[in-house]
């Protein structure tokens, strides 16, 4: 007699991989009941297949739709959701698509596609009230390159090989140009967002540096050294009244005092 | 632990149910709009833990309407234990916008750290039964609340069951002191599909117990395990079936006043749709308790 796990084991895969490994002894439901196993097979490949293809719709504009779909469908069978909320399945979506026969030919994909998933992810953030620069100035010098910064949620940083920002425009203005020139050489990006808004824009190497470095958590102080040593000419001071002025700093935390600085 | 849910009057009546709709993303920013004509929202949670902007526009709901919490991904019946993380999270947003009910299913979801997004079947025994009562103490604890739980829309059963899904909704009952949230649609979906007499599930159900009521549209297809016969699907994807609503007249009579949710979670039509359907709900409990009170008179 299969115990409890083997019956959710044995369901488990056959939603995963199909089939009925093994339970058709067990089951009750109709005149061959392994076959109505097909409801909740149909519905695991079709509800997680539909979110990721709807989560990438400028991917399936560069590509199509087919291939993202037929992808998607790959996708949930090799990697299924860990988590209940599927708005956060699909992360590794993007690097699964380059690695998809015939994706060679397009060697930004994984790039273009994992900037699409954070465009969506921002534009679902809800932006906090920003500190002033005077807020920010109270704490004096010494204490404040020391500190640590909260920015705003859902800000996300990255690195990529091509400009995949300017592709990522001419989806958004649904263009169709017979020609593209996708310029290549590295670019920083900062995704920020608000609700039904958002915003790419590229950054400096080292001003990339500098605000992921913050976005981890790293102290001012040590963000400017990192950002320095990627770009020596790195205007430290430049970069954070530009960091400020953008509105990003939520919340200063001092690391030699026992306040923190909030709106 | 297990309280009865609390509400205002009841827009259809002082003794009718209290209806209202499955809030869906698609239709938030309307009903934030619009405040639809509807006693109650009902919301599941994994769709919010994931989205702030969507989460602040239920903290604005939750100011007017009373709010229920209709977890799917909490996974009572998995063997492997519960997702105490999710669990966190779902707390984190039942402690911002209080709601009136928290429920989940008789169900499991989750297997070695896999999520299969479906509400997958239980055999019902003592071994099941045991593992429930100690999920839903734990689940009841980390969320500070009563859980209530649905029954199932089912397609297959397991032969090593010792008890109908009937019987072990009361002895999950007795055992646990929990209320139950009895999905019409599905009682009438399962009845046809797994071969009983939906009526007669719902005179065995413990009736002080209903906490809550679910009506959806299911899917009629060819029953590939017996062809020639259709099987019902619980797709959330069409209207109500008149089968479906003498069903729920029945169970107005037998449960009372117990609040209803329309659900619609596929094909969602216009919001107008959907608060017709709640409305209908509504008309239709009221006039059982007309009937029921002129019979008393």
């Amino acid at each position: 007699m299969l115990s409890l796990s083997d019956v959710q084991r044995g369901i488990r895969g056959a939603l995963i991989s199909g089939g009925s490994s093994g339970l058709e002894a067990v089951l009750v439901g109709g005149g061959d009941p392994a076959k109505r196993l097909a409801v909740h097979q149909r519905h695991y490949r079709v509800t997680l297949t539909g979110s990721l293809v709807s989560r990438f719709p400028a991917t399936a504009w560069l590509v199509g739709s087919e291939f993202v779909a037929a992808a998607a469908e790959a996708f949930v069978c090799a990697h299924p959701p860990s988590r209940p909320c599927i708005a956060e399945y699909g992360e590794t979506f993007p690097a699964f698509l380059a690695g998809r026969p015939s994706a060679h030919s397009v060697p930004y994909l994984a790039q273009f596609a994992a900037l699409e998933w954070h465009v969506a992810h921002v534009s679902l953030a809800v932006e906090h009230r920003p500190l002033t620069a005077e807020q920010i100035q109270a704490m004096g010098a010494d204490a404040l390159a020391e500190a640590s910064l909260s920015l705003q949620p859902g800000v996300h940083y990255l690195q990529a090989d091509w400009a995949i920002d300017e592709l990522f425009s001419a989806y958004l203005a649904d263009e169709a140009p017979e020609q593209f020139v996708l310029a290549s050489g590295p670019i920083g990006l900062e995704v920020r967002g608000a609700p039904g808004d958002f915003a790419i824009n590229r950054l400096d190497p080292g001003e990339l540096t500098f605000r992921s470095a913050l976005a981890l958590g790293v102290p001012i102080g040590a963000a400017i050294h990192k950002a320095m040593a990627v770009e020596p000419a790195f205007d430290a001071m430049r970069a954070v009244v530009s960091l400020i002025a953008s509105g990003l700093v939520t919340q200063v935390h001092a690391t030699t005092q026992a306040a923190e600085v909030c709106p | 632990m297990a309280t009865t849910p609390s509400f205002g009057p009841s827009p259809s009546g002082p003794s009718s149910p209290v209806t209202g709709i499955g809030l869906r993303l698609p239709q938030l920013a309307e009903v934030v709009a619009t405040s639809p004509p509807v006693g109650w929202l009902e919301v599941h949670p994994e769709n919010f833990l994931a989205n702030p902007h969507a989460t602040e526009l239920l903290l604005e709901l939750a100011a007017r309407y009373p709010i229920s919490v209709h977890t799917v991904g909490v996974s009572i019946g998995s063997v492997d234990g519960i997702d105490r993380a999710h669990l966190r999270r779902v707390r984190g947003l039942i402690d911002a916008i209080d709601p009136v009910l928290v429920s989940g299913h008789l169900a499991w979801s989750t297997h070695a750290g896999v999520y299969l997004n479906d509400l997958l079947p239980l055999p019902y025994d003592n071994t099941t039964l045991a593992l429930l009562a100690r999920h839903l103490d734990e689940v009841q604890n980390e969320l500070g609340r009563a859980y209530v739980v649905e029954n199932p829309s089912s397609y297959v059963a397991f032969r090593t069951s010792t008890m109908s899904e009937l019987e072990f909704l009361n002895e999950l009952v007795d055992r646990t002191g929990c209320h139950l949230l009895c999905d019409v649609s599905n009682v009438y979906l399962s009845g046809h599909n797994m071969g009983y007499d939906p009526y007669e599930f719902l005179d065995g159900l413990p009736a002080d117990a209903v906490a809550e009521m679910h009506l959806g549209g299911f899917t009629a297809e060819e029953d590939d395990a017996t062809p020639g016969r259709t099987l019902l699907v619980d797709t959330h994807a069409a209207r109500i079936t008149p089968p479906v609503w003498q069903l729920y007249a029945y169970a107005v009579a037998l449960f009372r006043t117990v609040p209803t949710i329309i659900e619609w979670d596929d094909d969602i039509p216009e919001l107008a749709t959907l608060v017709a359907e709640a409305t209908k709900a509504g008309g239709v409990g009221t006039r059982v308790q007309e009937a029921i009170s002129a019979v008393a008179v």
